[in-house]
C-alpha cells in the first residue's frame, strides 16, 4: 500500500518541477520554453516517441516522466552537446532522455528543499508504438511546455 | 594540463569536454567511478581538475571523492562536484570530504567555464 504525500510537500515539489523544466531548457539547451499549463490527468501513461522516467522515494514518493517527440529530443540534445541533430546516435538520444529526466527531478528536489528525497537512476525509452504506464493510485499532474520545435510534457505522480 | 570528467551521462561528458576545449583544456572522460580511478592511475599526473558526478551506477560520487582524497597520488588534485543534487546536506558532505567547488546541473557553458577557471585558481571568466 502506498503512503500519500502531504499536500504541502506536493505543492512544493510541483512548483519546483515547473521551475526546473524552464531553467533546464534555458541553461542547458538555450531554448525558449513557455509553460503552457497544468492539469490533473487520470493515469500516468506516456506514449510519445521519447520518455525519461525517474522514481522518487524517501520523504516523498512518486514518479516523474518527461515525454516528447524524437524530433524535439534530437533538437534539445543537439543544442546541449553542440552537434547537428543528424549526427546524433540512438545512444545519444537515450542518454539525452535519461539526463533530461534526471536534471528535471534534481532541479525539482533542489527547488522544493524538502530534504531526504532519493532519485532512482533514470529509465529512458526511445521508440514508437508503445505506452509506458505506471500503475498507481497517486494523483497525476501533467505539465505542458511549448517550445519552438514542439511540445514537452512532464507527468508527475506524487 | 587536463581535466577529468567522471559522469555516467555521455551528454554531460560531452558538454564538459566542449567547455574544456573552449578554454583550452583537453578533457579525459570516465563513465563511472572505477573507470575514473583507472584514468587517474594511468594519467593522474596530467590531471589538473576532476569534475565528479554524484549519482552514478556502482560507486557514487562521494565514495569516489573519498577514495581520491585518501590516495597520496591524487589527494592534491582539486575536485568539483557536478551534480543534480543541490541540497545543503549534499553540499556539506562533499565539502567535508574534500571537494572545493560544487556545481549543480543544469548549468550554462559560461558558468561551467567560469567555475573551472576559478577551481584552477585562474580567476572566473
Amino acid at each position: 500500500m502506498s503512503v500519500a504525500n502531504s499536500p504541502e510537500l506536493m505543492d512544493k515539489m510541483l512548483n519546483g518541477l515547473r521551475l526546473a523544466v524552464t531553467e533546464m531548457m534555458t541553461a542547458m539547451a538555450m531554448s525558449e520554453v513557455v509553460f503552457a499549463g497544468q492539469e490533473s490527468v487520470e493515469a500516468f501513461s506516456l506514449c510519445s516517441e521519447v520518455v525519461g522516467l525517474v522514481r522518487l522515494d524517501g520523504k516523498m514518493h512518486g514518479m516523474v516522466g518527461v515525454s516528447c517527440s524524437k524530433a524535439l529530443l534530437s533538437e534539445i540534445v543537439s543544442r546541449i552537446v553542440g552537434l547537428p541533430p543528424e549526427e546524433l546516435l540512438m545512444e545519444d538520444l537515450l542518454d539525452g532522455a535519461a539526463e533530461l529526466a534526471n536534471m528535471v527531478c534534481g532541479g525539482m528536489k533542489t527547488k522544493a528543499q524538502i530534504g531526504d528525497v532519493n532519485l532512482s537512476p533514470p529509465v529512458a525509452i526511445v521508440g514508437q508504438e508503445y505506452t509506458a504506464q505506471w500503475k498507481t493510485n497517486r494523483p497525476t499532474t501533467l505539465f505542458t511546455f511549448q517550445m519552438e520545435e514542439g511540445i514537452l510534457k512532464v507527468y508527475a505522480s506524487l | 594540463m587536463k581535466l577529468l570528467t567522471i559522469d555516467d551521462s555521455r551528454t554531460i561528458r560531452r558538454v564538459i569536454s566542449g567547455v574544456g576545449a573552449m578554454i583550452g583544456f583537453e578533457v579525459l572522460e570516465a563513465e563511472n567511478g572505477d573507470m575514473g580511478i583507472k584514468v587517474l592511475e594511468n594519467q593522474g599526473e596530467e590531471v589538473a581538475l576532476i569534475l565528479l558526478d554524484w549519482n552514478m551506477p556502482g560507486m557514487n560520487g562521494l565514495e569516489v571523492l573519498k577514495l581520491i582524497k585518501a590516495d597520496p597520488r591524487w589527494m592534491h588534485i582539486p575536485v568539483m562536484m557536478v551534480t543534480t543534487e543541490g541540497e545543503k546536506d549534499y553540499i556539506i558532505k562533499a565539502i567535508q570530504a574534500g571537494a572545493i567547488h560544487y556545481q549543480t546541473k543544469p548549468f550554462t557553458q559560461e558558468e561551467m567555464a567560469s567555475r573551472i577557471m576559478e577551481a584552477l585558481g585562474m580567476g572566473g571568466l
